[in-house]
């Protein structure tokens, strides 16, 4: 009886045993990722904004163009069969869509079933931009880009039926847009997420709640979306056949680090993808040392944790458990600035340039660099990031006034008719509140100090901060500013003339030569001579100082030894399609 | 009593009113609309965003507007059928006020109630302890723990415990016992189906009730590190509440007759002392509500703590104005049933 029940058992536990093992070997494979924010505010293109937008909403819809996830200094084609025809000089441009793009299934559409993605999709999507019922959220984008693309009045309805000049259907796959001036930067927007491509029948179907009924034609579809918790992706399994980049794109250092080991794979590559939502650090950096996540961006508390503080070499700990890391160099300019229009810092004068210059001279960024950033920031000068066309070797442009050079800025002030500082009254200086940044106004006022400006600092919440620049009432303030695409034309935007406050110009800088120049460069593409107006144009800033600065921000991540094919970048995030988890490795 | 109540609820609605004016004004006092805007918004943009959120109109009508179940414009007066703001969509959000606080509520709640029943059974039976040992050492070793949880900060307690009640202990034990964080409704509540309320299922999945088997997982912890805390802040008030009792004139007269020293405690002292029992507890009952942020922050339990304090940085005020009017009228209301129990523990009070 007992041999008998034995038996029993043994053949109980075999089949139980195969049971799991075939379970295991079917598992889906899951990519967790954290997502640092309390979750995405929507899910409809052209009302998302932020970086958690972005993150979530292009998992399910595309753009036309996708930044190239082995440079993101490219693009590459999305939904087009091949890069976009360039006529007339950059003032049209023709497309034609892939054939083989279908919107997911979904109630919206007649029998449930989703349909090929055609030309009027694409006009309707970037119409919706100009849509005030959309709240021009993201207007910005195409305003003043196509012909006859134009917002409707306050209190009218869109009309999405008629015909906009810029917009030509040739036929269900091909179009041409005709630009109101030869912008090269065009083909950039249509990288951002805001541009994504979605069917009306969604939005009609849908209505307000089209936000959070996402239907798309991208690598993954919705499962589940908690507020504050989580937020769950499942493979489109009709995701179009689309391939990880080949091998020959990879850098040999990406290439070294097994990134082109997936080349030709199909995407995308993980069945399923898992955010969790998170507000504080603490919570994110332990999950990840659980093993829970595919990967973190550190945060500054835990660093000196992962990294030596002065070689920025990971830990022994974490390499021995298989941690990767990347340093990811982000597009940022922050940097102080003047109001051009302001009577005491403002003005062309050779007065008012050495005042500023002088003030320029005195700052040293390298010393906010090492205290407030762990030293890990990029200090530059002039406004160009990073790793973009105009910026300068090194970071160094002998022509900028980059401090700290006391003996020259109290010289500068000097020939401001300051000498020592006096009869120089304290000037206005507005930042926002919160992180460390009361402490950045005592280092800066403590470094002025030096030459005795003085400051009258004033703390306000962002929004505030915004509202005083826009109405030109902020004397010398603190910004920062990340750039909407890889070139450095974004940056010189920044000084264009007819940018100004509320615009993005906020220094109000009104140079005609620099406009000039720089309605020279917007339909350049890349080339030697437009990277010498680059350099024109930031001699010009050098020399009339509407801002000080830069740094840039580099960010460090954090790979579990789980997630492979992971090239973290900041640009876009439709790179999530190429990860993959291996679970032996967890 | 009952008039008495209704005279207090007519005596406390200009205060609501007045709250909920004075909170719209202080709202307002910075435009709010720069902080919806994205950064090349142009003038007209911003005139149209004005518009688009209502704040171009007299404060008086959109005070009315939050107040009353209308909507006014050129055209008249329409009737909508919901007050505070329920039916407004947030700035930050894509979606209604009620949505977004509908699913906070019971997540908060799953954390603050077994917190304040704990903590307030625990502290009670703490405080009689120490004030019936008054000047001993267990009283003084009571005392000095209570000073101890008083002094060391929420946020210490939080940072330590979820290191080493949920990571550190996981690593020890190879068993999470506790999770480092999250939240296990029932079943997720149903933000793509927004008629899924009509079963059992799901009204639980849209009230976001916690599940049995995941709420020791991901809130045990919590509710014990707020035991922790409170218990610090309690135990000293209830002792010294127990302790003023001890010396009162029934008490002594209690002992004399011969009271066994437990029916003394319990019956007599405890009974006297609930007034300033149940006045502590109705105080922390609108915070039950709101939960607790860094609790909800840190854990990431999806509370209405939570909610507010994102809604408020981010100057959503259709989400902000109907909390904090749900909230004075928690408060409004907790004070009132404050003065009903008075009278119903105590002989001596009459509400008049």
């Amino acid at each position: 009886m007992n041999r008998k029940a034995d038996g029993m058992f043994q053949r109980i536990a075999t089949f139980l045993t195969l049971i799991l093992v075939s379970v295991a070997g079917a598992q889906d494979r899951v990519v967790q990722l954290p997502v640092r924010t309390d979750g995405p505010k929507s899910l409809d293109p052209v009302q998302g904004s932020t970086v958690y937008d972005n993150k979530a909403t292009v998992q399910m819809y595309e753009t036309l163009l996708e930044v190239a996830y082995y440079d993101t200094t490219r693009f590459v084609p999305l939904l087009l069969e091949d890069l976009p025809e360039r006529l007339d000089d950059g003032k049209r441009w023709r497309f034609t869509l892939r054939d083989d793009i279908f919107f997911i299934d979904d109630e919206c559409f007649p029998g449930g079933e989703g349909r090929k993605m055609v030309t009027d999709d694409v006009f309707y999507s970037w119409k919706r931009l100009a849509d005030l019922d959309n709240k021009l959220e993201n207007w910005w984008l195409l305003r003043d880009t196509i012909e006859g693309l134009e917002a409707n009045a306050q209190g009218t309805k869109f009309d999405y039926d008629a015909d906009v000049a810029g917009l030509v259907k040739i036929d269900d796959r091909t179009f041409e847009v005709v630009l109101t001036q030869p912008v090269y930067r065009f083909l950039w927007v249509l990288t951002m997420f805001q541009t994504s491509i979605v069917p009306h029948e969604a939005v009609e179907h849908y209505g307000e709640d089209f936000s959070r009924n996402p239907v798309g034609s991208g690598p993954f579809v919705l499962d589940e979306w908690v507020p504050k918790s989580h937020m769950t992706f499942d493979r489109n399994p009709a995701y179009r056949p689309m391939f990880y980049p080949e091998a020959e794109l990879w850098s040999e250092e990406d290439a070294a680090l097994g990134l082109a080991e997936a080349a030709g794979t199909r995407l995308p590559i993980a069945d399923r993808l898992e955010f969790t939502f998170y507000i504080e650090d603490q919570p994110l950096w332990l999950e990840f040392r659980q093993n829970k996540l595919g990967l973190i961006q550190v945060p500054s508390a835990y660093f000196p944790e992962a990294f030596s503080k002065r070689s920025k070499r990971l830990s022994r700990e974490f390499r021995q458990e298989g941690i990767t890391h990347a340093a990811v160099p982000l597009l940022d300019y922050i940097f102080r600035a003047f109001n051009m229009e302001d009577e005491l810092v403002g003005g062309y004068t050779p007065e008012k340039k050495a005042l500023r210059r002088a003030i320029s001279l005195a700052v040293d960024w390298d010393e906010f660099n090492q205290d407030f950033y762990e030293g890990l920031c990029t200090v530059y000068d002039g406004v160009i990031p990073p790793a973009l066309e105009g910026h300068p070797e090194n970071g160094r442009d002998p022509r900028a006034p980059r401090g700290p050079d006391i003996q020259a800025a109290k010289a500068a002030l000097v020939e401001a008719g300051y000498p020592d500082g006096q009869g120089l009254p304290p000037i206005r200086f507005y930042t926002s509140q919160g992180g460390n940044n009361d402490q950045q106004v005592e280092m800066l006022q403590r470094q002025l100090s030096r030459i005795n400006v003085k400051l009258d600092p004033i703390l306000v919440d962002f929004s505030q901060l915004i509202e005083q620049v826009n109405k030109r009432q902020a004397p010398m303030f603190s910004f920062a500013w990340s750039s909407d695409y890889p070139d450095g034309e974004n940056n010189l935007a920044l000084f264009y003339g007819p940018n100004a406050s509320p615009g993005s110009n906020h220094y109000n800088y009104n140079n005609p030569e620099y406009d000039k120049l720089y309605e020279s460069i917007v339909a350049m593409e890349p080339g030697e001579e437009r990277t010498r107006i680059y350099n024109q144009m930031q001699e010009m800033l050098f020399e009339d100082i509407p801002a000080i600065g830069a740094l840039a921000r580099v960010r460090y991540y954090l790979i579990a030894p789980w997630l492979k094919n992971a090239k973290p970048n900041e640009r876009y995030y439709g790179w999530y399609k190429m990860l993959d988890a291996d679970d032996s490795k967890r | 009593m009952w008039a008495y109540t209704f005279r207090r609820i007519l005596y406390n609605i200009p205060i609501f009113l007045g709250i909920v004016l004075l909170l719209m004004v202080l709202l307002r006092v910075n435009d709010p609309v720069y902080a919806q805007l994205s950064k090349n918004a142009t003038e007209v943009e911003i005139a149209a965003k004005r518009v688009e959120l209502g704040i171009d109109r007299p404060l008086l009508v959109q005070f009315a507007e939050f107040m009353l179940p209308i909507r006014l414009d050129e055209e008249g007066v329409h009737w909508t059928g919901s007050v505070f703001g329920f039916d407004d969509r947030s700035w930050y959000r894509e979606d209604s006020v009620w949505n977004i606080v509908r699913p906070s509520v019971m997540p908060s709640l799953s954390l603050t109630v077994p917190a304040l029943i704990l903590s307030t059974f625990l502290s009670v039976a703490v405080g009689l302890v120490s004030a019936a040992n008054r000047g001993r050492w267990i009283d003084r070793a009571l005392v000095f723990f209570a000073v101890i949880g008083m002094s060391i900060s929420f946020l210490v307690f939080i940072i330590f415990g979820q290191y080493f009640g949920a990571y550190w202990l996981t690593q020890a034990i190879g068993f999470e016992l506790f999770a480092v964080r999250g939240y296990e409704a029932v079943a997720a509540p149903e933000v793509l189906d927004p008629d899924a309320g009509l079963t059992i299922r799901g009204w639980l999945n849209r009230y976001n009730v916690p599940s049995l088997l995941g709420w020791p997982k991901h809130c045990l912890l919590p509710v014990m590190i707020s035991v922790i805390v409170t218990l610090g802040y309690d135990t000293r008030f209830y002792r010294s509440v127990i302790v003023e009792q001890s010396t009162s004139d029934y008490i002594r007269t209690a002992r004399a007759k011969g009271c066994p020293e437990r029916t003394v405690l319990v019956k007599h002292l405890l009974r006297n002392a609930m007034i300033p029992i149940i006045t502590r507890v109705m105080i922390t009952l609108p915070f039950v509500v709101v939960g607790s942020l860094l609790l909800e922050v840190y854990f990431s339990i999806p509370g209405l703590g939570q909610t507010l304090f994102t809604h408020v940085t981010n100057k959503d005020f259709p989400v902000t104005q109907t909390i904090v009017a749900v909230l004075a009228i928690i408060f409004i209301a907790s004070n009132i049933l404050t003065d009903v129990l008075y009278a119903l523990v105590d002989p001596r009070v009459r509400l008049s």
